[in-house]
Parts: C-alpha cells; sequence; structure tokens
C-alpha cells in the first residue's frame, strides 16, 4: 500500500475555476439535429438493435460494414462541415446513421466521426436514443488513459465494459466474456452520456471501452470478435483498418485550412 | 432535473432529511458522503440527471470487486432506519453553470417534500479570516434557521459559525437573488468586478446550494470541515470509491459529528 503521508497526492478533480458560481456561462447553442430519411420504417426507428461507433478501431471496423444503407445523419451546428465529402466516408467530420437490414441480426449503426465536447454530450445522447429506440445499445469506445486506476502501456490491450442495471439482470449478456471495467476507473464524454441515458431510460446498454485507444492490429479482432458473435456480419478486415477512421487519429488529415 | 427510480424501488417517506456534498477542493463532502451510503447500508434508490452536470460513469463505488453495478454522477441512496436520504455527486458541474444546477437540484428536493437538507463540504484554511493553530479538525456550518446564520442544535454540537457569512454583503445578497429568480438588474454585479476577500465564499458551490434550497423554503445547514495542513488534498482523485479507508481516522470523526447531528435534531 502506498505512505499516505509521503507519496505525493493525485491531482484534484476540480480546479478553483471549476468551483465558482458567478464563472461566466457557456454561449448558448442550438440543440443537435438529427435528420432521418423520411422514408425509414419503424424497424430502423426501434431496431433491436443501436450500435454507436466512438472509438477508431470500431469506427474502422463499422466502415467495412457490408449491406448498410445510409439512413440519416446528426449535426452539431457548432461542427465545421468544411472538407466533408458527398458519400460517405471515414475522414469526414460526421456522425452518420446506417441501417443493416442483413437477417438475422438488424441493426441501426451510428458512427461517430466527429469530437463532442463534454458539455455537450448529453443533448447528443438524448437526440440519438430520442429518435433512435432500439431494444438494445452497444456502445464502442476507448479507455482515457487519464482516467484509467493504473498503468496503461502501450503495447497491452485491454477490453472492459459497463452494462446498465436492466442489462445486467435481463437474462444473456450481449457482451460475454469481457470484464466489467476495473473500479476506480471512469469513462467520460459521450459514451458515458449515452449509457447514462440508456439507465435514465431503463434501457438495456452496453459499453465496452478498449485500449489503446488508436486503431491497433489487436483490438480491432477483438471488436470483430463481439460482432461476429452478435450474428454480425461485419465484413472482411483490411490492413489499413486501423489508419482509415476516426477522429482521434493523426490530424494530418483533418485541417480547417485545407477545404 | 429528471430522476429515475431503480427497479423495484420507491422513495420513503420516512427519511425527511437530505444530505448531499457541496463540491469543493479536496472532494471532502463527495468522500464524507460515500463514507455515509458505505457505513449506513444505504440503499440506491434511484439515478437523477441534469443538463448542467458533465458525464461520468463507473463500476460499483462500493463493492470490495467490480461487480459490475453501473455508476453515474447524481445517485439518491436511502437508509430508513437512520430516515436519511443521500444524494451522491460523483461528476463536476458545466463551469459557470452552478446555480442552475443548483437551482435545479433545490426544485427536486423541495419536489419529494424533503425537510431538512445537510450540505458537507470542506473550506480552504488559507482564505479564513482567523486560521485556528490547532490540530484538530474545525467544523463550520450556515444555517437558515437564523437570518445570521447560525442555528442552536449545530452550537450545541461545538461547530462554529461562518464568520464570512454575510447575507448582507453584495455576493451572497446577488446570489439570493439568482437564487430567488429575480429579474436582472441594471446595477448586478460584473462577472469582471475586481474580487475582494468577502467576495470567496459566496462563490463556493456549497453556497450556491445554500441559497437556491433556502430561496424554495427548506431548511438547509451548511456543514464545512477545515483543516490546517494539505492532508485533503489526498483525496482529490479518490471518490470512486478507493482508499478510502486511509483516513477513516479523520473521516470517521467527521462522520461521527454529522450521526450525532441528526440523532440530535430527529
Amino acid at each position: 500500500m502506498e505512505d499516505v503521508v509521503t507519496e505525493s497526492p493525485p491531482p484534484s478533480r476540480f480546479f478553483q475555476e471549476d468551483l465558482d458560481n458567478f464563472a461566466a456561462p457557456p454561449p448558448p447553442l442550438p440543440p443537435p439535429l438529427l435528420l432521418l430519411d423520411p422514408k425509414v420504417g419503424p424497424d430502423h426507428i426501434r431496431p433491436p438493435l443501436l450500435i454507436v461507433a466512438l472509438s477508431a478501431p470500431s469506427l474502422a471496423i463499422l466502415h467495412r460494414f457490408p449491406h448498410k444503407i445510409l439512413i440519416g445523419t446528426l449535426i452539431l451546428p457548432e461542427t465545421p462541415l468544411a472538407g466533408n465529402s458527398l458519400e460517405p466516408s471515414p475522414r469526414d467530420r460526421s456522425c452518420y446513421i446506417y441501417a443493416v437490414d442483413h437477417r438475422p441480426a438488424a441493426a441501426v449503426l451510428v458512427a461517430v466521426q466527429f469530437p463532442v465536447v463534454a458539455e455537450r454530450a448529453r443533448a447528443v445522447a438524448k437526440s440519438l436514443l430520442g429518435a433512435i429506440q432500439a431494444e438494445r445499445v452497444l456502445i464502442f469506445d476507448s479507455i482515457g488513459s487519464q482516467n484509467y486506476r493504473g498503468r496503461l502501456a502501450v503495447d497491452e490491450t485491454l477490453a472492459f465494459k459497463l452494462e446498465t442495471v436492466e442489462e445486467r439482470s435481463g437474462g444473456q449478456p450481449l457482451v460475454r466474456d469481457v470484464d466489467f471495467l476495473p473500479s476506480g476507473s471512469v469513462m467520460d464524454g459521450l459514451g458515458a452520456a449515452i449509457i447514462a441515458e440508456c439507465q435514465m431510460r431503463r434501457a438495456k446498454g452496453t459499453l465496452v471501452a478498449t485500449w489503446p485507444a488508436n486503431g491497433r492490429s489487436t483490438v480491432v479482432p477483438i471488436i470483430r470478435s463481439l460482432l461476429r458473435g452478435l450474428s454480425i456480419d461485419c465484413g472482411a478486415s483490411d490492413a489499413g483498418d486501423e489508419f482509415d477512421a476516426g477522429c482521434s487519429f493523426s490530424s494530418r488529415y483533418v485541417s480547417d485550412l485545407y477545404t | 432535473m429528471e430522476f429515475t427510480l431503480e427497479e423495484g424501488q420507491n422513495l420513503s417517506a420516512d427519511c425527511p432529511s437530505l444530505l448531499l456534498p457541496g463540491l469543493s477542493i479536496g472532494n471532502v463532502g463527495q468522500l464524507a458522503v460515500d463514507l455515509l451510503i458505505s457505513s449506513t447500508g444505504a440503499k440506491r434508490v434511484g439515478f437523477l440527471d441534469d443538463p448542467s452536470l458533465l458525464p461520468c460513469v463507473g463500476n460499483d463505488a462500493y463493492g470490495p470487486e467490480p461487480e459490475g453495478v453501473l455508476a453515474l454522477p447524481l445517485e439518491a441512496y436511502e437508509s430508513p432506519p437512520h430516515a436519511l436520504t443521500l444524494i451522491q455527486q460523483r461528476s463536476p458541474v458545466i463551469k459557470g453553470m452552478i446555480v442552475e444546477f443548483a437551482k435545479n437540484l433545490a426544485d427536486f428536493v423541495s419536489s419529494i417534500g424533503k425537510k431538512h437538507v445537510i450540505i458537507l463540504s470542506s473550506l480552504d484554511s488559507g482564505r479564513m479570516k482567523k486560521i485556528v493553530a490547532s490540530s484538530d479538525m474545525q467544523v463550520y456550518y450556515v444555517s437558515s434557521t437564523n437570518n445570521d446564520g447560525t442555528d442552536s442544535d449545530c452550537e450545541r454540537l461545538g461547530f462554529k459559525r461562518l464568520e464570512e457569512y454575510d447575507p448582507t454583503q453584495r455576493r451572497w445578497k446577488y446570489l439570493n437573488e439568482l437564487a430567488e429568480g429575480k429579474p436582472d438588474r441594471e446595477d448586478e454585479l460584473s462577472f469582471e468586478d475586481e474580487l475582494v476577500h468577502d467576495d470567496y465564499y459566496p462563490g463556493l458551490p456549497f453556497a450556491a446550494l445554500f441559497s437556491c434550497c433556502k430561496a424554495k423554503g427548506l431548511k438547509i445547514s451548511c456543514v464545512d470541515v477545515q483543516r490546517v495542513g494539505g492532508i485533503y488534498h489526498y483525496h482529490g482523485n479518490q471518490f470512486m470509491g478507493h482508499h478510502l479507508m486511509c483516513h477513516f481516522s479523520d473521516l470517521s470523526w467527521y462522520w461521527e459529528q454529522i450521526y450525532y447531528f441528526f440523532r440530535g435534531m430527529y
């Protein structure tokens, strides 16, 4: 056990400016805009499964999904669209919504390819879950090193999960053979907001958090294996998967200077 | 403020007192609430959600082994044998939204019929007018019982009224007006006004909770612990359940005082 007297204290979670009642509030922003194809049927508004890809490895896999149909998009007014292509691209700053109708596992897929600041995460979560009321929700996110209690080695591959009460008590879990996130570690941002919204709605939700955050050859097979366990065809793998998709990759492909 | 009951749970009419943390450097209030939830065996009864709260989730804040019980940023617990409801807050409020959060929380607390709200927080000893040169923990309070912030029950327990509480001071007055939802005045304080020493305490989260609960007509007591030295700084990153036992000897004293506070009242 660490010596509590002589060990340097960990940083407090709060800075003084975070605790000021009279700090200026953030400027109000318009709500997220979620657009769905008017021809979208009830199967897509209430699918058996909603998969939300936030991490780079999951985005890379999602873009390889065969049989997916673009059915909508979510727009954050403060996110610039300059540089986006007309056809969905893994390099776009966008949030595309797809339907996968390949039986037996129908699902709606959401690829979140732009950063969502913590202050907007709740609004995005409510928009998504308000429009797409799935029987079960599965979120793929990354572990943040600043939120993990312990050391994370760059050459180590980890996968943990969190589940809502309803998912844990509802019989067979959606995701098996993955340990729960260690106590003392936390998840924040959009992934946390989505699973928290699932809990507030008493819906079945699972958050799978993987490490390392950027696409690595060891994380992609884990996610593929999980999806195959759900009878979801995620297409063939590609050696380029780890470099193509996701806003968390190197910013050399993403710049407001070049449009 | 949204509230969802946990499956099979209800809010008890036998828990008239509500205890919640006021955010502070060192997270002492949150640690104290965690200890109280753990030691009273309080059961989680529901989840709360507010637009001003930053998202943060984890696994089982209290079990010695992680069992996968999802922990949300704002949760309600009850311990009917102690006639106590507790709200635990595990993540920060969006910068600049503390008063809004406090108003929403006060509205919720009022709507569920609580009679007495106790806020647990901590104070920076370096900011106090008079630093007590003692190794003992000092417990200060502010109460809505009397206009000057005094309360005979708190005095009886040996708590000291926070000398820095002055309801006539400009920022305390402004905070009260914000809490009461009064329209903006032309001479309202500017956020860029130069701060003076007395402006510090009304700027703290416990003051927003105090003012907003008071504006709803709730009986509210803020109990703040002050400790000379940096020992509470160690607790800054601990409120998801680890290392709570390291300073149990200090916080157990704190918990005892709060427990006697309750027993004295009911």
